[in-house]
């Protein structure tokens, strides 16, 4: 009943058919491994946001929502600017070597504009969102060395006003500077990038 | 390369029966080899469920269950989810071709009485699924939240309310969880949809599945080959299931995907027969469509229900019933019998004159799908087979199939008219099939069955 | 036999008969045509400059829109976004459904699925069939939804209709059809056809996967066909051994 002839034969069908078998199984999984990236409402949510900062005062903050998660606007003044400097010593990645952000925001200020920082308000600790700590000195709360900057309630971990984290907390790199850029001078717009040369 | 896997092979088999039921249930299964065209419907069947099931999960992932939501989260499946368009007709066009393959699967198990012994239970588990099925879809049906998805579970639940003495009413609210189909309602029966009946579907599935290989398939000429074995103990009229029956499933795999293929890509609404025009509103429970229609696949039964007047209580079961009860006391020897007949005529008989029509509406649509289970009784002939059974009971089925694929066309047209009456003509003929049965398989001439099987 | 044959058929049609006769108001045909990115963008026009004002078509995104008919992102924003704010959005009525409901006495209703709902024809027949009436509240009312709440917003394209009505055996007055009273902007012709883009662009919209869904399923079908010829050979190579 059986000879090569027909077992080669068998075996090349068999062959051509599990491969198209499974080319077809690939195909047909394709359209099910898709639907479960982003749709297009999470697009539509995690579009670029326009933010006006005509009106925001300095040494006062705005956050604003983008890809579901908080993006702060702070207005820094000169003074809050200068402190930085001062904590280069007690921040754990003074550089912003280890940590998130755009090249144009690799920078002393972590900005674009020195006065203006542009932070996600999410701690690189582990996803909570850290209180605004504002203001230097004993008034926020934080002793009477505190230069301003944020702390995270969950886990104690501390930022200073450029959003570098402290050092011995918990958090591993300073906060995630978002991309962004300047329309005009008091229009940002978060989550596109500046392009070179502009601004 | 070979030997890893004999090895691993060895490994999972010393400690999981794996050779035995693969040779159990595929390569040592011998099944006739007269197969025919019909014996295709019960693998794709299977297929089917294994498509419902994994579409099922990917809608779920994007569906909401909130009457507030369920609407809106379909239709962001249809545009938002990245080819949610396709799970969703994959899903709808699925329960179409569920009800296709087991309706037709059903047939080919009357034409070649698959249901006789020794496949009684066979069949009894196959009608559990059936029932399981038709559960299955219509909480599904609730789920997208249309006018007509929505006034459908309310008049099919509103059924309930036609059990008497009070019964009714508490049952239907405690179906609903509240007074009308609302949130409640909707939750629940998704728990049900997308759990609950899923996997009791899957073990009656399993089960059917054991229980046919306990006492082998039957064929088109509904012949035991097991009552036939070679010198080998091997049935001379089986081949193993793997590989002959499987490399021939899969050709009837792909014929049916083409159509189901076209169908999702062509014709997603099929006219208005897959998905309803009136199901693309939201639920308003403010208005009603202006024709509540089920699916297709529930016409018929829907068609009995609404057959069910006043005046086919009177003109049409109340003679059936003394009929039905003369041929009895007149066909059956024992004295103990013909006064059981009697006594269950009698007390039908007063039982039409005090339940009023809408419950019977109900009895005869349960009795529509119900009937089904008394096969394996009511079929006396000497024979299994269709190809051996005489003029009678082919007429009978042809008959009875025509009237299936009428009632249903007319399930879907309004209640008016003479579709009302071509609807109780259709009723009454719907269960003379099965109440006839005794005597038309018994008194029909059969033809002699061969020894051995015919291709 | 032969008669009997034919009563059995006329038993069988009988119903399909009574169906076609129990619809009402009959539809006028309509050519959609969705290969017509043109009639589309047309389409898409007059919908968002006139329908949108009351009625959301509140399932679809302006982007989504856009890209499928060829309108760039930023021609979307300066002349279609009047109700949103980013492409992104939901298309959404211009007007407050609530303040829409004290108007006109009722919601206008979400027109993203009017296509699959009532069908093209309706559409068609619908938007041409407006006529005056002065017993209605708004003035004017329609042949093929009598007591419409909705006004002639295209008036001013199509002009005035005035119905010819005719008794019928029984003396009841049905509308067979219309004579224009007061001239529009527009020919018939060209209304005909502002109203034939219309109804083809609402055919998109209430599924944009159908300019999709067709293109792939001819690939499946074709791959399967294939398939189906590899398995059965091999079905036929097996099945050599049984007798």
């Amino acid at each position: 009943m059986s000879n090569d002839g027909v077992n080669r034969t068998r075996r090349q069908l068999i062959g051509v058919t599990a491969g198209l078998g499974a080319i077809g199984t690939g195909f047909a999984a394709v359209p099910f491994v898709l639907s479960m990236t982003p749709s297009a409402r999470a697009r539509a949510a995690g579009a670029p946001v326009e933010v006006d900062i005509s009106k925001l005062a300095e040494g006062q903050m705005l956050t604003v929502e983008w890809r579901g998660k908080p993006v702060w606007i702070v207005s820094r003044t000169p003074e809050m600017i200068d402190s930085l400097k001062n904590l280069d010593a007690i921040v754990a990645d003074p550089d912003s070597a280890k940590s998130i952000q755009p090249d144009y925001a690799k920078n002393a200020s972590r900005a674009i504009k020195d006065k203006y920082l542009v932070l996600v308000g999410i701690c690189t600790h582990l996803g909570c969102s850290p209180l605004a700590k504002l203001q230097a000195g004993a008034a926020s709360g934080m002793g009477d060395d505190w230069l301003g900057g944020f702390f995270c309630p969950c886990h104690g971990s501390k930022f200073d006003l450029a959003g570098r984290v402290y050092k011995n907390v918990p958090a591993p790199t300073n906060l995630d500077v978002p991309p962004y850029s300047y329309v005009s001078d008091t229009r940002l717009m978060i989550g596109v990038d500046q392009k070179e040369g502009a601004a | 390369m070979q030997k890893v896997f004999d090895a691993m092979l060895g490994w999972v088999d010393a400690r999981f029966p794996l050779i035995k039921t693969w040779e159990e249930h595929l390569s040592k299964y011998y099944a006739p080899k007269n197969f025919n065209f019909w014996y295709y419907f019960g693998s794709l069947a299977l297929l089917v469920l294994v498509i419902q099931i994994v579409s099922g999960i990917f809608l779920t992932m994007h569906y909401k269950p909130d009457t507030q939501l369920a609407f809106a989260s379909v239709e962001y499946i249809m545009r938002d989810v990245p080819w949610g368009w396709l799970m969703r007709y994959l899903h709808s066009t699925g329960a179409s071709f569920f009800f296709i393959t087991v309706y037709l699967h059903m047939l080919r198990g009357i034409m070649y009485g698959s249901y006789r012994g020794p496949r009684e239970l066979l069949w009894l588990i196959g009608m559990a699924i059936f029932i399981a099925l038709m559960a299955e879809a219509f909480m599904g049906y609730l789920l997208p939240w249309g006018n007509m998805s929505y006034w459908g579970a309310q008049v099919i639940i509103s059924l309930f309310s036609a059990i008497p003495f009070g019964i009714g009413d508490i049952l239907s609210e405690w179906i609903r969880g509240d007074f009308v189909v609302s949130d409640a309602t909707l939750n629940r029966f998704f728990a049900f949809h997308v759990i609950a009946v899923p996997l009791a579907l899957c073990g009656l599935v399993f089960v059917h599945i054991v229980a046919l290989h306990k006492v082998g398939s039957n064929n088109p000429d509904g012949i035991e080959i097991k009552k036939n074995k070679g010198p080998d103990g091997l049935p001379v009229d089986g081949i193993p299931f793997h590989p002959y029956y499987t490399v021939k499933d899969i050709v009837g795999v792909a014929g049916f995907l083409i159509i189901f293929a076209a169908v999702i890509f062509f014709a997603p609404e099929l006219g208005g027969w897959f998905l309803e025009h009136d199901n693309f509103t939201p639920a308003n429970i403010l208005q009603t469509p202006p024709e509540i229609v089920p699916l297709w696949y529930f016409t018929p039964y829907y068609s009995l229900l609404r057959a069910t007047t006043e005046e086919m209580v009177t003109k049409g079961l109340l003679p059936l019933t003394i009929v039905m009860t003369i041929l009895t006391v007149i066909s059956v020897r024992n004295v103990l019998a013909k006064m059981a007949a009697v006594g269950i005529g009698s007390v039908v008989v007063v039982c039409l004159f005090i339940f009023e029509a809408k419950l019977w509406g109900v009895i005869l649509m349960g009795l529509g799908v119900g009937l089904f289970a008394f096969l394996p009784w009511l079929d006396m002939s000497p024979v299994k087979s269709i190809r051996y059974k005489g003029w009678m009971f082919k007429t009978a089925l042809i008959i009875f199939c025509i009237d299936f694929l009428v009632l249903g066309w007319l399930g879907t047209q309004p209640a008016s008219g003479p579709n009302v009456i071509l609807a109780q003509i259709g009723t009454i003929l719907y269960l003379l099939f099965f109440f006839l049965m005794p005597w038309y398989t018994t008194f029909d001439k059969t033809k002699p069955v061969p020894e051995r099987v015919t291709q | 036999m032969k008669k009997k044959l034919i009563t059995i058929f006329a038993i069988l049609l009988f119903p399909l008969t009574v169906a076609a006769g129990g619809g009402g108001v009959a539809l006028d045909p309509v050519n959609i045509n969705l290969n017509d990115k043109e009639s589309l963008q047309k389409g898409a026009r007059t919908f968002v400059n006139y329908c949108l004002s009351c009625h959301s078509a509140g399932y679809m995104r302006y982007n989504r829109m856009g890209q499928d008919l060829g309108i760039s992102e930023e021609l979307v924003a300066e002349n279609l976004l009047f109700a949103a704010e980013k492409t992104g959005d939901l298309m959404k009525a211009v007007m407050p459904a609530a303040d829409a409901k004290k108007w006109f006495g009722t919601a206008p209703p979400d027109l993203t699925l009017t296509a699959r709902s009532r069908g093209p024809k309706w559409i068609y027949t619908y938007m041409r069939s407006f006529y005056r009436d002065e017993s209605a509240p708004s003035g004017w009312n329609n042949k093929v939804f009598a007591h419409v709440a909705m006004p002639h917003v295209l008036y001013e394209w199509q002009g005035e209709q005035r119905p010819i009505i005719e008794k019928d055996s029984h003396g009841v007055e049905h509308i067979t059809g219309f004579e224009i009273a007061k001239a529009g902007t527009m020919t018939e012709k060209e209304y005909n056809e502002a109203m034939r883009d219309l109804t083809n662009f609402m055919v998109y919209l209430a599924e944009p996967a159908k300019l999709v869904r067709y293109k792939i399923g001819l690939y499946v079908i074709l791959f399967l066909i294939i398939f189906m010829v590899a398995a059965y050979m091999l079905k036929k190579e097996y099945w050599k051994d049984v007798h």
